[in-house]
Order: C-alpha cells, then structure tokens, then sequence
C-alpha cells in the first residue's frame, strides 16, 4: 500500500443485487377498470405493513399494445395452505371480483442503491429512496477535503506512537467546517502486558507497527526503550495488546502488580476523547450547565484523580505536537457557536472502534468517522458489528477507513 | 404490592425499588430518569443515575456512573486488577431500563455476573432488543454466566411499578420536557399510560 485512500464503510454489508431476500406474496390479474376499486378496499383489510417499499399493482404490457395488471392480495402464509388461512375479508373481494390468485415473489427490504432497485424491479415493482441524509464524503471527497483527512490521521497515528511505552488507539476530534482539533485521547486502560500469555497478532497493522516500532527506535524518533526502560523493560513484544478496543476483555487477565497506577478498563480512546469534548464545552459555555463553579481544569484533573504519580492522563490538547497546521480548539474562533454535543464534528481513530465505543460515538452525535486499521475480533463498524446500519438509532454516522501508506510506519510522519 | 412480593424472591424487587429510586433522583435533575444500583453478597456497594445533561457527556449512563463509583472505591483500596475482575464477577446489576448497546457491551468487558432490567429499550437496547450483546456465542461477553433478565410479564410488572412510584413522588413536579424524556428514552410505556389513567394529564 503506497498511497493515501478514503473507503466508505457503508451501512449494510455487500451484497450481490440479484441475491436480496424475497418474501411470497398472493396475487392475481386483475380487470383493469377496477384497479382503483381494489387497491384501495385492500389497503384497507390487507395492508402491507413491512413491506412498505413493494407497490400494490404490478403493470405489464403485452401483445397488441394492451396493459395486463396484477395486484398483491396479501402476504402468502408460511404453510402451503394458501386459501385456507387467507383473511376472510380477502376472500371475499376474490370470490366477488372472481380472481385467480396466485403466488410469487417480491423483495423484503427497500433498496439501498440504484442497482439493488433495479434488480428488484424485475420480480416485482419495488419504490426506491435514496438516503435522506447526506454526509459530506459518502459520495467522495475533493483534493483539498481528501488531504485534511489525510493530516488528520496522520496526526492521531502519531498520537498512538507516542503514548507512553507501549501502542495504544488514539482518537482526535476534529471540527471540520473550520479544520481543528477539539481534542485528543489515548486510551486508558493501562493495559501494559507482560509478553508471556498474548495472544499471537497476525493482522497486518499490527504488523505495521511492529515495523515502525523498530524502525522508529533505530531512528531514535521515538524512542520508546530508552524513555520507560525502568517500568516496562521488555515492551518491543507487546505491540499492540495495548489497544483497548482490540482486546475490551483482557485487561482482568492483568498478572502483574499494577495497583500503583492508575488504569480503567472502560476508558477506550473515545471514551476518553467524548469525555474530554464535554469538558471543553462546558469550560467555553459554562452558563448553560448546572455545575458552573467546577472550572475545566478540575473536570479534566478528575479523572486522574486516584492522585497516583504515574497519570496517563492524556486528554487535553496541550499534549499537541508542534503541527503548526493543527490548532488548539480553545480560545480560538469556534467560540461563537455552540454545537449540541459533537453535532458535526469528525471522529479520526487509529483502530476501529469496539462496540462500546461506537455506541459511545452515536451517543454523543459524531458526524464522521475514520479509522485507519480494522479490528477483526471486536470492531463495531463493519468487523463484528455494524452500528451504523442499526436504524433504529436515534442518530446515525458515516464511516470511513483511510487506507495509509506503509511508509508512515518508517519514519516520522 | 402484595401480590408482587409472591412474584419475586425479595432482594430482586428491593433492589429494583433501589434502582428507581436513582431514577427518581435523576428526575429531579431533568436527567433522563434511569437508574441502577449494583450488589455484591445481597449488599448494594454501588449506585448511579443518568447525568448525561449536567456532564454534557452523552455517555454518562447510570450505569456507567456506578461502575466508576465502584473502580474509584476499589483504586482507593489499591485492588489489583485481577482482584476487581473477581470482585465485578460476583456483582449484579440491577436497572430500570435495558441497559444500552454501550453500556451492555461496558457491563460485558468489565465481566459482571447478572443483569436485571424493567423495561426494554427498542431504540438502544443492548441485551435482546437490537443486538444481543449478552449472549453472543463468538466471545464470552458476560463471563460467569448469562445475565438473567426479566420476562416480558415481569416486565410489564415492574413497568407500572416504576409508573406508579414516578407518578405518586412527580405528579406535581414533571416538566413537559421530563415527560419528552420519558417517552422517548426510556420507552417506558406504561408509565405513560399510567400517568393517562391515573393522572388525566394530555401526553
């Protein structure tokens, strides 16, 4: 992988147009001057409640310039018996109208996109809405929104290099109407293991980062070995069991002492980054808030508050390197407007996140997400899960994967 | 209440009372009224309630208020982390609303023993409505065994419980917006429906 790539993550896995799940329908011909007539007495008695997106009337043209028409009488029964345990009111209009029903075939979902649509169109005439929502880089990015998705990645892979002694998943929130940081995180679990009982890591991010890892130590760019050599003497094994999201369950598998320092095996990257948003917003309008005497600093010194000497508190911005391009979110020009939670803002992590997380981010109403590496055991975005195809979430985002170039792993980005 | 108290061994209908109460709290706060409280050897060592409003934090569940509660008490006590492992797997949780995809998936990570819900959560829900979180077969999400939740007639029983407890200690008192709240995010419909009937008031 040399170059820099966005992918839309989208809501519902793949699937081939022509393999969509059918339901069996009864219907039948019917005279065409009491089309009118019928629809509207089988709305009625037979509605088709989940099948909102299936059209009523199925219009054929047939030899000799004539229209032949069929209506959808009502859902087939899962049992042969047909006629039996058809709705007697439905009966009726067959037997009046004299109808010769029979059984086919239609599509059990809306379509999602033009090509499903019109596949769907050759069983039985389906209605097709493209999504209501749009948000900016579903259907692609320009140059200029490409390359600050790009700086901001690079950014929060820098993030996860740089945390302490060992990788770990970084998260940057970005408002990206005026291209700046809100704020960063890394996790917190504290989930430093010893090398013994890991779990062997053949993805190939890990791989990556074991590389930059070496590399970045021969370079002394980052050099991880000498600065925590006194606590963590053997960490160029232990990669990236540190990323919490890979591995939500293993920090109770912790052998060694860590009771001197603080840790959490909830505080995920994200979690972390959300909570540090809301402690901003409510330091830039404290009049809104009920607590208005707790000032920012307090708040953000309040999770690291186990007052142990070894914080890994990591949340707030003045962590920033020196990226003259990225700017603090903190007295600065986005003072003016104050965004219901992270309405509109952009969520980067290096990893995708675990199910927590993402739900996390759908609480508190991220607006895109983009991550680099996949997370195959436990990712929520299109690994395991795929929260954001769940509609009956009050709030749904987008998600991308930035595909990054080997070479950042080889030296300073 | 009588009838209720054959229904259910008596810890379980205390501790949910306990965890309406912690609703209750959060009503106070127009919070959205969710509350939980969690118990180890049959003794509540932990509650919380929603702040979600007050923190600007959406993510600041009644739940996972209590599960910090908890970490800051054992952190005081310097537990390790194989100690507060053992301790969370013999703790239960009990709340008054089917804890969210978020929070299901917390309660799995941090490995707690039982969940005890009182109403589902069909927008959120992390333990049956919209995902099963509990009972995945590819992980163990909830070790030490599978949470033991309510069946939807005891759900439909400790709903109009919640309703009434809300209805006798608010009636007075809940804002138009609390209501909102209560409709929307805690699907607790026989609350509504209990309030319709015993309160007249419009919803």
């Amino acid at each position: 992988m040399d170059t820099w790539q966005i992918l839309h993550i989208p809501d519902n896995p793949p699937i081939a147009p022509d393999q969509q799940p059918t339901v069996d329908v009864i219907a039948s011909l019917i005279d065409p001057k009491f089309a009118n007539t019928l629809v509207r007495r089988l709305n009625q008695i037979s509605p088709l409640e989940n099948l909102r997106h299936v059209k009523r009337v199925k219009k054929k043209f047939v030899e000799g310039g004539k229209t032949q028409l069929s209506v959808i009488l009502c859902l087939a029964s899962e049992n042969g018996n047909q006629l039996e345990s058809m709705q007697n009111d439905v009966q009726e209009l067959m037997n009046s109208y004299k109808l010769s029903p029979f059984i086919t075939k239609v599509c059990k979902y809306a379509a999602l996109s033009k090509e499903e649509w019109e596949e769907q169109c050759k069983l039985w005439p389906t209605s097709y809405h493209p999504p209501t929502y749009n948000i900016d880089g579903i259907t692609g990015f320009s140059e200029e929104d490409s390359q600050s998705v790009f700086r901001f990645m690079k950014y929060a892979i820098q993030l996860a290099k740089s945390s302490d002694n060992l990788v770990v998943n970084a998260a940057v929130i970005v408002d990206p109407s005026v291209k700046q940081v809100i704020t960063t995180a890394c996790d917190q679990t504290c989930s430093s293991y010893s090398p013994t009982n890991k779990i062997t890591l053949e993805t190939s991010c890990c791989e990556k980062l074991e590389a930059f890892i070496s590399h970045s130590d021969s370079d002394g760019v980052l050099n991880h070995q000498t600065v925590h050599s006194n606590s963590f003497p053997d960490k160029s094994k232990q990669l990236c069991t540190g990323v919490s999201c890979l591995y939500p369950w293993q920090w109770a598998d912790q052998q060694s002492d860590m009771s001197s320092c603080y840790w959490h095996p909830l505080r995920h990257a994200a979690i972390v980054a959300i909570e540090s948003s809301a402690a901003r917003d409510r330091y830039l309008f404290p009049s809104l808030g009920k607590i208005q005497d707790k000032s920012f600093e307090m708040d953000n010194m309040q999770s690291s508050s186990a007052g142990s000497p070894a914080k890994r508190q990591k949340t707030n911005s003045t962590n920033v390197h020196s990226d003259d391009n990225l700017t603090n979110g903190e007295g600065s020009s986005s003072l003016s407007a104050r965004p219901y939670l992270c309405t509109g803002f952009d969520m980067y992590l290096v990893w995708e996140p675990c199910i927590m997380c993402a739900m996390a981010l759908v609480h508190q109403r991220i607006r895109r997400i983009f991550f680099a590496f996949p997370n195959p055991d436990a990712g929520a975005l299109g690994s395991v899960h795929r929260l954001q195809g769940e509609t009956s979430l009050n709030h749904h985002y987008a998600v991308f994967r930035v595909l990054v170039p080997q070479q950042i792993f080889s030296r300073e980005g | 209440m009588s009838s209720l108290g054959e229904e259910y061994p008596d810890d379980t209908l205390t501790f949910m009372l306990l965890a309406m109460e912690q609703a209750k709290v959060a009503i106070d706060c127009l919070e959205v009224p969710v509350g939980c409280v969690i118990v180890e050897d049959g003794k509540v060592i932990a509650s919380g309630r929603n702040r979600t409003t007050e923190t600007r934090n959406a993510t600041r569940h009644a739940e996972m208020e209590a599960i910090d509660t908890l970490l800051e008490q054992w952190r005081e006590k310097r537990l390790s982390q194989s100690e507060v492992a053992k301790t969370f797997s013999k703790c239960k949780l009990y709340v008054t609303c089917e804890p969210c995809i978020m929070c299901a998936a917390a309660l799995s990570f941090i490995g707690i023993k039982e969940v005890f819900y009182g109403c589902g959560n069909d927008k959120f829900g992390g333990c049956g409505s919209i995902l099963s979180l509990h009972s995945s077969s590819s992980e163990p999400l909830i070790s030490g065994g599978a949470p033991r939740v309510f069946t939807s007639r005891e759900i439909l029983m400790l709903q109009s419980l919640i309703g009434l407890l809300l209805n006798r200690q608010h009636n007075e008192q809940c804002s138009n917006k609390v209501l909102d709240f209560l409709k929307v995010c805690t699907s607790l419909s026989s609350i509504l429906q209990d309030f319709k009937t015993e309160s007249g008031w419009k919803l």
